[in-house]
């Protein structure tokens, strides 16, 4: 904590005892009428001294009843780079031009936005022009995004867009230390550590798990912008609140229909099952199976999905045992997966054929070539958003456009028919 | 429908048949079944003094040690769970995040065990006091002081680390840092009462040996065993 200048932007914790004088920084009590002013959060557990703790954020260390929360607001200086240090010169289609263009328009006039792109529009690249504004001016952005893959996946990439810019890249598998860069990557979560840090706050993947419903990072968020701050969110499926501020005025909503190649979104072929998918013995349905063959010997990648954690070991089991003849590599990974980066990363270089898995996966990730089963597609904890996202999945390649996308069901549910319908409908 | 402390989904708790026809409070789960399952319970062949799951054999290399040291006066170590990866994250989150309210997630995991022992004194193994001003709390103490009544025997020299900042062999190495805490009030049947030490995790047995060494060399005719929810 010597160097202010690195933490400016930043929010931390100091024990009341702690009586350090830091210069440029602002002192508000972490915990305030049962809230958490770091986390928003409603704090409601004690300590057996009958002081009150946070649990919502205490991954960052413990906010206790009594303690400081510090804000270093000193400005940030950064050096105003011509073309905002970007070395990225390939093309935008018409379509990604003009949201990147309304999105470099609005950010002058700091109006936020809402891209709703369909996936595989190739947001990243229609970002690039917006943060080389913004960095052009010696303005401070930030990228964040729910999801450590997807941190992960574009942090490389932006690197290569900005090879002039210091990026930072800040997610809670990696421990990195605090450092003050003008392009900060990192997770939703992270941006509990800034405070009116960003003049340009982008939110990939607003609709997906854990930001979409969590009352704490959307808090983060708005805390992390500054006053006069803009914001950019992007999403395939925007959320009602997210719709209700543009209903309001308060953000711009920019539509992008088609993927970046121009092809269509594959539209899931539906497949009713009459038996279990897995019956007593644990042997999985002939017509599955079949159907699982089928893309292996297209040689596309698999994504299989089951509706829940408990599934995997089971479907992964009875799956390896039929395709042990035909020399098929399949792993599965779920939420809680403490090699799941090393396994995703796996598939993606190819070394399975298959990758079984639960929702997590649904969103950002892109695997080239893959192919998708829904296994159940009529659970309930799939959503329309949910089937609209994992059918994303697919066809993303400029080479390979069309894949199979295919839902098994027992019962056809509201979701699954409304999904097809809005993927349909962004076809047209 | 309640909230799991673990993963914060809603869950309804399975009723017991007992608990219909019981007129007694059941104390109500904590987490829900997902998280539950997530511990794994000791089971199958266990060793006989300090209940570690293993292959096959009686007493495990661990205690074929202490036998040798102790000339044979093992200590009887009774467990519960192994310490799988689901149970190093909760004790994660309980003793280095302090997140205190998870005391209640070891307290179900232990509680059916521990409220049927029945000992004459029950002590605490204790945590280092620079540890226990940080998290305001004493992680032991904490979770079996609702089970059964405590008798804060032994108490800790500042400055000793935490034994689960080191290596094994380092753990094995580790000298004697308990004493006697003089100003607890005990009765005459202590000399020769049954006690059953408390701790969380029996890892090499180091502490667990040192604090009865602490308790023998005070009260050599005390019957002493131990407890860990984790083996
Ligand atoms: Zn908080
Ligand atoms: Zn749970
Ligand atoms: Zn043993």
């Amino acid at each position: 904590m010597e160097d202010l200048t690195l933490l400016s932007g930043r929010q931390w914790i100091i024990n009341q005892k702690d009586s350090s004088t830091l210069e440029d920084c602002s002192k508000v009590p972490v915990i305030e009428n049962g809230l958490c002013n770091r986390c928003g959060s409603k704090v409601e557990c004690k300590l057996p001294s009958g002081k009150l703790y946070c649990r919502a954020c205490i991954g960052l260390g413990r906010a206790n009843e009594g303690d400081i929360l510090v804000r270093c607001q000193n400005a940030s200086q950064f050096s105003k780079l011509p073309n905002g240090g970007m070395t990225w010169n390939g093309q935008l289609t018409t379509l990604q031009q003009k949201i990147s263009d309304n999105l470099v328009l609005n950010f002058k006039q700091k109006k936020s936005s809402l891209v709703h792109a369909v996936t595989g529009a190739g947001k990243t690249e229609m970002l690039f022009q917006l943060i080389a504004e913004c960095m052009k001016n010696g303005k401070r952005a930030c990228i964040a995004t729910p999801r450590i893959d997807v941190v992960n996946e574009l942090f490389p990439r932006f690197e290569a867009a900005f090879a002039e810019i210091e990026i930072g890249k800040y997610h809670g598998r990696e421990y990195q230390e605090p450092n003050l860069d003008q392009l900060t990557i990192c997770t939703t979560h992270q941006l509990l550590k800034f405070y009116e840090a960003f003049d340009l706050l982008v939110i990939d993947e607003v609709d997906s798990f854990p930001y979409v419903g969590n009352d704490q990072l959307h808090f983060a968020a708005k805390n992390a912008v500054k006053k006069d701050g803009v914001r950019v969110y992007l999403t395939a499926t925007p959320t009602e609140d997210l719709l209700e501020e543009v209903k309001q005025g308060k953000i711009e909503i920019l539509k992008l229909n088609r993927r970046f190649h121009g092809g269509l979104l594959p539209v899931p072929r539906e497949k009713l099952f009459i038996k279990p998918f897995l019956n007593k013995k644990g042997q999985i349905h002939a017509n599955l199976l079949a159907e699982v063959k089928k893309v292996v010997k297209s040689e596309h990648p698999l994504l299989i999905f089951v509706p829940r954690i408990e599934q995997i070991p089971i479907y992964l089991a009875a799956l390896k045992k039929k395709l042990k003849d035909n020399n098929v590599k399949i792993v599965g990974v779920h939420a809680q997966d403490s090699q799941r980066i090393e396994k995703v990363a796996a598939f993606r270089e190819r070394k399975y054929d298959i990758l079984l898995t639960t929702t997590i996966l649904e969103r950002g990730v892109t695997f080239k070539n893959v192919w998708v089963i829904i296994v159940a597609a009529d659970d309930p904890i799939y959503t329309a958003a949910s089937l609209v996202q994992i059918a994303g999945r697919v066809g993303r390649a400029k080479e390979d456009k069309t894949g199979l996308v295919l839902y098994c069901y027992h019962r056809y549910t509201k979701n699954i028919r409304s999904s097809i319908k809005q993927i349909k409908g962004m076809n047209k | 429908m309640r909230q799991c402390l673990l993963c914060e989904q809603e869950f309804i708790p399975p009723i017991k048949f007992a608990q219909i026809f019981s007129l007694k409070n059941f104390r109500q789960p904590k987490i829900c079944f997902h998280c539950l399952n997530q511990f794994e319970k000791l089971t199958g062949n266990r060793c006989s003094v300090c209940s570690k799951m293993m292959e096959q054999g009686i007493i495990c290399s661990d205690c074929k040690k202490w036998q040798k040291i102790y000339q044979g006066e093992v200590l009887h170590n009774s467990a519960l769970y192994r310490y799988n990866s689901a149970f190093h994250d909760l004790m994660v989150a309980y003793k280095r995040r302090g997140d205190y309210v998870l005391r209640e997630v070891l307290q179900e995991l232990s509680w059916d065990y521990l409220s049927k022992t029945e000992f004459d004194y029950y002590i605490p193994v204790p945590t280092s006091p620079g540890h226990q001003v940080k998290r305001q709390f004493d992680t032991i103490s904490a979770v079996y002081g609702d089970i059964v009544s405590l008798t804060p025997l032994l108490a800790k020299k500042e400055g000793s680390h935490a034994q689960g900042e080191k290596n094994k062999e380092e753990r094995l190495k580790t000298p004697q840092s308990f004493f006697i805490d003089k100003t607890i009030k005990i009765k005459e049947n202590i000399q020769t009462g049954k006690v059953l030490l408390l701790d969380d995790i029996y890892t090499t047995g180091r502490t667990l040996y040192h604090a009865r060494d602490c308790l023998k060399s005070r009260f050599p005719g005390m019957h002493i065993e131990s407890f860990s929810i984790c083996r």
